[in-house]
């Protein structure tokens, strides 16, 4: 019995060895494929080339970082009612929010211009207030949230829905709007959920392309830069500019994990 | 005075049915009845939480049945007393008052004569996993008390506790009582707990306040029989 429970125990260990290695392989393979001389000459010998990765990195930071902030605004009030109240069609909401989890990234994006874009659903009123997404930072910055927007919902959602709803009651049996028991109890005892969504709705942001490929080819993001130079310039510059990138998104990874242990 | 009239809350199936109550001001009022009755659904209506489909709640002379449950000044402690986890035990029952902006050196002031009161004044920098189940109790009751609510709903606080525990609880709160004369609606399966609170019990069955009578009283209702003779095997097994 002990014999046949240890087999088990090593297949099931070999099988996730390759899982594992499966993920870490293509992490090492990039950084062992770096070439110093390449990703000296690409970020400090050469300007022009120099220039255009840091554009497109602070135009990456900036508009993840913007997408991210402006979810928060959005997301917090949708999880906490759905977190908190029923009403009919909820499910249905629920499934809606999810969509852009199930649409392949270019449909994602044609979707994002048949709404807001020049000839989109909206587009009177785009006209109107002269609003235009396409190749513009506004777009980047609305394919984030749109990609984004489930993850940073469902995590604070889950965390809200962590906190004991009689703790509000109490809060308000005291004296507390409904309003200031969210603020003086919901939101510290769910902080760190919004920040994991913070986090994951940052993270893919930063990762999406293609959907801003269709929106925004222009102002270059990281992603669209990469793929670009792997175009024009081959494997070896396109490593180049994925090192930063990866880094980001691993300590990005590293702060989540350490929030989750932290609970 | 307290006075609930024609009440009728509905939830699914379920029907809520109170026709009149009246509670003095400075009672301390037992709600008795087996579980699934509709007690809680009773107190959490009174706290404005449950919107009943007719009826009115009125507590010295004033109708609070509109009225939010942040400004009807009746203050809640369930089960688990819903400590707030993330403050100490001083801030938990500072907050109450700080909700309602009074000066920080009066809250001071009210929240250390209730802390002397309920004789927990070593616990102010404790959080509440760090207290023992009393302890939790008298904290939740200075925080609801610190207020000076017009009411004070108690549902099921002593159920958490253990037997020992439960007894100790009991004389605190009939002391505390006798001290302070506060208002208070508790609600209880628990015959013993009705009997040694209760000015008055009302006893409550599907949903319906089937009488209200002064402890003597209820003992001789054939709905007392029924809990003792609940208890009669376990009495005859302690003498034995």
């Amino acid at each position: 019995m002990l014999r046949r429970v240890d087999f088990l125990i090593l297949l099931l260990s070999i099988i996730s060895t390759v899982g594992i290695s499966f993920i870490v392989l293509p992490i090492i393979a990039l950084f062992l494929l770096v070439d110093p001389d390449i990703l000296v000459r690409s970020f400090l010998k050469e300007p022009s080339l120099f220039m255009e990765a840091r554009h497109a990195f602070i135009t990456t930071i900036e508009a993840s970082l913007l997408s991210t902030i402006l979810l928060l605004f959005l997301g917090i009030p949708l999880a906490y009612i759905l977190a908190r109240m029923d009403f009919p069609f909820k499910s249905l909401i629920e499934g809606i929010i999810d969509i852009p989890l199930m649409i392949p990234h270019t449909i994602a994006g044609i979707m994002i211009l048949c709404a807001y874009g020049r000839r989109g659903l909206l587009k009177g009123l785009m006209n109107t207030l002269n609003i235009s997404i396409e190749d513009a930072f506004l777009g980047i910055v609305l394919v984030m949230m749109f990609v984004s927007f489930p993850l940073i919902v469902d995590t604070i959602k889950v965390g809200i829905m962590a906190v004991d709803p009689m703790l509000e009651m109490v809060a308000r049996g005291l004296g507390a709007t409904r309003f200031r028991a969210f603020i003086t109890i919901t939101l510290p005892l769910s902080y760190r959920s919004i920040l994991a969504g913070a986090i994951l709705a940052w993270a893919r942001a930063l990762s999406e392309v293609g959907a801003i490929l269709v929106v925004a080819y222009f102002p270059k993001t990281a992603n669209i830069l990469t793929l670009e130079w792997l175009n024009v310039y081959g494997l070896k510059y396109a490593v180049a500019i994925s090192i930063p990138l990866v880094l980001l998104a691993l300590s990005l990874f590293i702060a989540l994990r350490l929030l989750v242990r932290a609970k | 005075m307290i006075l609930i009239k024609d009440l009728l809350v509905k939830i699914k199936d379920f029907t809520l049915n109170i026709s009149h109550l009246e509670i003095r001001n400075g009672e301390y009022f037992v709600i008795l009845g087996p579980s699934g009755v509709g007690k809680t659904v009773l107190l959490h209506t009174l706290m404005g939480f449950i919107k009943p489909v007719n009826g009115t709640i009125i507590v010295n002379g004033v109708d609070v049945s509109n009225l939010p449950p942040e400004r009807r000044n009746f203050a809640l402690i369930p089960q688990d007393f819903a400590l707030f986890p993330h403050m100490n035990v001083f801030d938990n029952i500072a907050y109450g008052l700080r909700v309602r902006k009074v000066p920080e050196d009066e809250i001071r002031r009210r929240v250390l004569r209730i802390m002397s009161i309920l004789e927990i004044d070593h616990l102010s920098d404790r959080r509440p996993d760090q207290l023992s189940g009393g302890e939790k109790q008298r904290v939740a009751l200075a925080r609801a008390l610190v207020i000076n609510p017009h009411v004070l709903l108690l549902d099921e606080p002593l159920a958490n506790l253990d037997p020992r525990l439960r007894i100790k609880a009991r004389s605190f709160i009939k002391r505390l009582h006798k001290e302070l004369c506060f208002t208070a609606i508790h609600v209880t399966h628990n015959i013993v707990e009705a009997l040694d609170l209760g000015e008055r019990i009302g006893y409550m069955m599907n949903g319906k306040l089937i009488f209200v009578a002064s402890p003597e009283e209820f003992l001789r209702t054939k709905h007392a029989r029924y809990y003792i003779n609940e208890l009669k095997p376990l009495l005859k097994f302690i003498v034995d």
